[in-house]
């Protein structure tokens, strides 16, 4: 008899940490996990120490590289699931390849948003959200003096941070869009705001762009309501968005993530979701939740593993970390790190 | 960089490795290609080709792979695990259907593997109206990848397809452009993680060649008048080389029905002073065995060329191996001493088969050449090879004027060389006979004659070392932890291997032989007797070299055999030397 496969939709911690513990709790179960980018799990927190030069690409890696081989767990990177179907319980990916399941952890994380009234300026906008984002960044910075950082997520003030430790001019953008699911509160705005200042940062506060416009490969022109800037690059840092649109139409359900229940459970048996693309029902709160931050996926990951081999484990939110924002709670660390 | 295709026979997989050979040569790489490829008729089968690239020059096939391209992915699943942990793979990610995962190609790789997955048949389809195109689609994302200059490929593609005109060759440059343009744009920001032949460009006008075409353009150049054969695998593409050029110098092909009658003509052409020769594989190679005797007996030249296959009989007919080596030199009835050389690269595959018929006609015996399928099919690029005009003379030994009408024909030389005069010269009529003979040529059974004109034969042939290249070493000159004696197309892996163990800080050395029979004796026992343990790599099962010379060393000499089918890699090689010197400490 083949033994039970589970497979795993994600290369973030969540998924990792579902994979090495339903490798510890089971050794018969045969284990795949499914990431779209082509490295192994790298701590992505760390993605701005690497661009400014602190930390090299080894330092961000979680694990060896052959320890999930040698965990007997496959890892198949590089390769993107085009659609998963519950009836046939079946996942497609994008070079016509069929893996079938037994059960599912999806753990597949966010992807960048930017704010619909910006979209069609993306091209000009740089995320720092994967190592390949990473390496353009590093890239760029080689000739880039002045940064414009719009936006206001967690990444957005590690970065700046970094930009600040290489000698860059900083220029921070915030208005309302700042970091999704939040909306800055003057409360909010004013901390930040006073936070960068006191760094060096140059603080633009409740701008709205109305143009940008490439002038060259280091030039960039911004056009607010309120002045135009000449900057060398701009990063766009609001917040993460659930990369769950390859699920649309599998039949799950699906809000601004992927909704379980409290033991991360989603309509169908034997499939879970975790990490930042979960939207977690809290009965307490009765209501959804949502994580961010590594630490916290992390923790969803080996909940939902632990689940799915027969565990009651509630997903709970950290109680002093939670937001509540437009009927949203957001459970996340805060930035007062910065 | 080790670069293979993979796919079914009828992908063109050969083709595209052949592409990826000659683009790199263009660009002045070092080059070595080997296919290998079903015994089968086309149509079924896997196909693949491995093309190492590099900017010093490359002596053997290396252990892994950098790149693989997979025009079948169900086929290239076998080649998953040569590839290195950082490879690339470029395949096609819209086949024609679905496909379970344990048929996929990307299920079966290492995490560290890069993907390069395109639509190659779509791609191929839209630029030139045909599927088929796929190939020239996938080299067109391999110089995108990897930064080759298109143009080297553009001029590959022209210098292949311009014959078949210009429709074909317009249809194979578009798919070509397809695959490069659609790459270069989908990857623009993938860094590739395999090395990067971007800076190693080099100058230098090189040709590419297989050993068998090596082998039958020595023969054009060294005056070859007539080639009988039969097609036998793997030595039929000198007979198709030959076909298409002999007759153009005013020579002739001729396809015989069978090796038995190939031989027969060959020293019939000979023996009228007309340089000829046939090429075979073991199995006609045994046919010929009873008249190559008589080539020995009755002192005629002839050269034949054994393109070892895996054995015994029919075999293992497109796997290499070098298990003829007893054949060749011991083969047939009686004590029947002739001249065995072995060439170890292509570029020896034509400097050794001109030498061949110097030595033939110098020494009036038959000459066996012996290659193997890896040789034979292997690619390399080297300088335009040419043949000297002293290399092109006549080589035979004339009677003098003055024996006219008292024509010993086997006169007992103190070389054993008896002037040998051609057919139908006045004066010099003699009897050429397989039958035991006086130096007249008359039939003579007696122990005295026989005894006489073995010895007279046997140092005729010893005699022939003078002209016989002599071993090559290399190494430091000093006394030796582990020698390696290589012979054939395995010497390049046991000079790659002692190379790698040298810069490892062990006291190796290699020992190139190419003179098999007769054989460098006192040059091969000083070098046995420097070492401390005298390694003998060798595609075959029983030692068949080191059964020949391992007497010469006053100890054993230990064995490594293979009969896998395909070339010794360096690196096993390379584990047996540094076990040596582990077991010696």
């Amino acid at each position: 008899m083949n033994p039970e496969h589970c497979v795993i939709i994600g290369n973030g911690p969540a998924a990792n940490e579902a994979a090495l513990t339903l490798r510890g709790e089971s050794r018969d179960l045969r284990i795949t996990v499914i990431g779209q980018e082509p490295v192994r799990h790298y701590k992505a927190y760390l993605l701005p120490e690497y661009v400014s030069g602190k930390l090299a690409e080894d330092d961000l890696y979680v694990n060896p590289p052959a320890d999930h081989r040698e965990r007997d767990i496959k890892l198949r990177l590089g390769q993107k699931v085009e659609t998963v179907s519950f009836d046939t319980r079946e996942i497609i990916l994008d070079h016509k390849e069929v893996v079938r399941f037994d059960s599912l952890i999806v753990a597949v994380g966010g992807i960048p948003r930017i704010p619909e009234r910006l979209q069609v300026f993306s091209d000009l906008f740089l995320a720092l959200k994967t190592l390949a984002d990473a390496r353009i960044w590093k890239q760029k910075l080689k000739d880039a003096e002045t940064i414009l950082m719009v936006g206001g997520d967690l990444t957005s003030l590690s970065f700046t941070k970094a930009l600040l430790a290489m000698g860059k001019r900083v220029i921070f953008m915030i208005n309302e869009d700042s970091f999704w699911p939040l909306r800055f509160d003057d409360e909010i705005r004013s901390q930040v705001t006073e936070r960068l200042t006191a760094k060096g940062v140059e603080v633009l506060n409740r701008r709205t762009i109305k143009g940008l416009a490439g002038i060259s490969e280091n030039e960039v022109e911004i056009e607010t309501d309120a002045e135009k800037l000449s900057v060398n690059a701009v990063g766009a840092f609001f917040g993460l968005v659930p990369n769950v649109k390859f699920l649309a139409r599998s039949g799950l359900h699906i809000d601004r993530g992927i909704l379980v229940d409290d033991y991360l459970r989603t309509r169908f048996a034997g499939v879970y979701a975790a990490g930042d693309c979960a939207q977690v029902y809290h009965p307490e709160l009765r209501d959804y939740w949502v994580s961010i931050g590594y630490k916290n996926a992390w923790n969803l990951g080996k909940i939902a593993a632990l689940n799915l081999i027969g565990g009651k484990i509630r997903a709970q939110a950290v109680a002093q970390s939670i937001f509540r924002v437009g009927g949203i709670a957001v459970n996340t660390s805060w930035w007062t790190e910065f | 960089m080790t670069v293979e295709v993979c796919g079914m026979a009828g992908d063109g997989t050969i083709a595209a490795g052949g592409l990826i050979n000659e683009a790199m040569s263009l660009g002045g790489f070092s080059v070595l290609g080997f296919d290998s490829y079903p015994a089968e008729i086309r149509g079924f089968g896997r196909c693949v080709t491995r093309s190492r690239i590099g900017s010093e020059e490359i002596v053997a096939l290396a252990d892994r792979t950098q790149v693989l391209i997979s025009l079948d992915d169900e086929q290239s699943i076998s080649r998953v695990p040569f590839l290195v942990d950082n490879g690339g793979v470029i395949f096609d990610n819209n086949p024609s259907g679905y496909r379970e995962e344990t048929k996929s190609l990307a299920a079966k790789l290492e995490p560290g593997i890069s993907l390069f997955g395109m639509p190659l048949g779509d791609l191929a389809t839209g630029a030139s109206g045909t599927v088929r195109g796929r190939n020239l689609t996938a080299l067109g994302a391999f110089t995108a990848i990897f930064g080759v200059p298109p143009d080297l490929f553009r001029k590959a593609i022209s210098d292949k397809f311009t014959s078949k005109g210009k429709a074909v060759l317009e249809a194979n440059l578009k798919s070509f452009n397809a695959g490069l343009r659609y790459a270069e744009e989908k990857f623009k920001d993938r860094a590739t993680p395999v090395f990067d032949v971007r800076n190693k460009l080099g100058s230098g006008k090189r040709v590419m060649l297989s050993g068998n075409q090596a082998i039958a353009k020595a023969a054009l150049d060294a005056g070859l008048k007539l080639y009988f054969g039969y097609p036998i695998t793997p030595a039929t593409p000198i007979m198709e080389y030959l076909a298409k050029q002999l007759p153009q110098r005013g020579g002739r092909v001729m396809q015989m029905e069978d090796e038995i009658s190939s031989i027969g003509a060959v020293l019939g052409s000979y023996y009228a002073g007309a340089r000829a020769m046939t090429a075979t594989s073991g199995p006609g190679f045994a046919l010929m065995t009873e008249l190559i005797t008589h080539g020995v007996m009755a002192e005629i030249p002839a050269v034949i060329l054994n393109a070892q296959r895996g054995g015994p009989s029919t075999g293992l007919p497109t796997k290499t191996e070098q298990s003829d080596l007893h054949a060749a030199v011991f083969g047939g009835p009686g004590d029947s001493g002739r001249i065995v050389i072995a060439p170890t690269n292509v570029e020896e595959c034509y400097a050794m088969t001109v030498k061949s018929f110097q030595l033939a006609e110098k020494y009036q015996t038959p000459v066996i050449v012996l290659t193997d399928f890896y040789l034979d099919n292997r690619v390399e690029n080297l300088a335009s090879p040419a043949a000297s005009s002293e290399e092109k003379a006549d080589w035979n030994m004339y009677p003098h004027d003055s024996t006219r009408g008292k024509y010993w024909r086997y006169a007992s030389t103190e070389s054993g060389i008896s002037p040998r005069a051609l057919p139908g010269t006045e004066g010099f009529i003699y009897t050429a006979t397989g039958l035991e003979h006086t130096e007249r040529g008359t039939p003579d059974y007696s122990p005295e004659n026989h005894m006489m004109m073995s010895a007279k034969r046997y140092r005729k042939i010893m005699g022939a070392l003078a002209d016989l290249p002599s071993p090559v070493e290399f190494s430091s000159g000093r006394e030796l932890e582990v020698g390696v004696i290589g012979w054939g197309s395995t010497f390049g892996s046991v000079l790659e291997a002692v190379n790698t163990a040298a810069e490892r800080g062990l006291r190796v050395g290699a020992l190139k032989i190419t003179s098999i029979f007769p054989f460098h004796a006192d040059v091969i026992r000083s070098f046995m007797n420097r070492c401390g343990h005298v390694l003998i790599p060798e595609l075959n099962y029983s030692g068949q070299l080191a059964n020949l010379i391992g007497h010469l060393h006053n100890k054993d000499v230990i064995r490594l055999n293979m009969v896998t089918g395909v070339p010794f890699s360096p690196s096993t090689i390379l584990f047996e030397i540094e076990n040596l010197v582990g077991a010696g400490t």
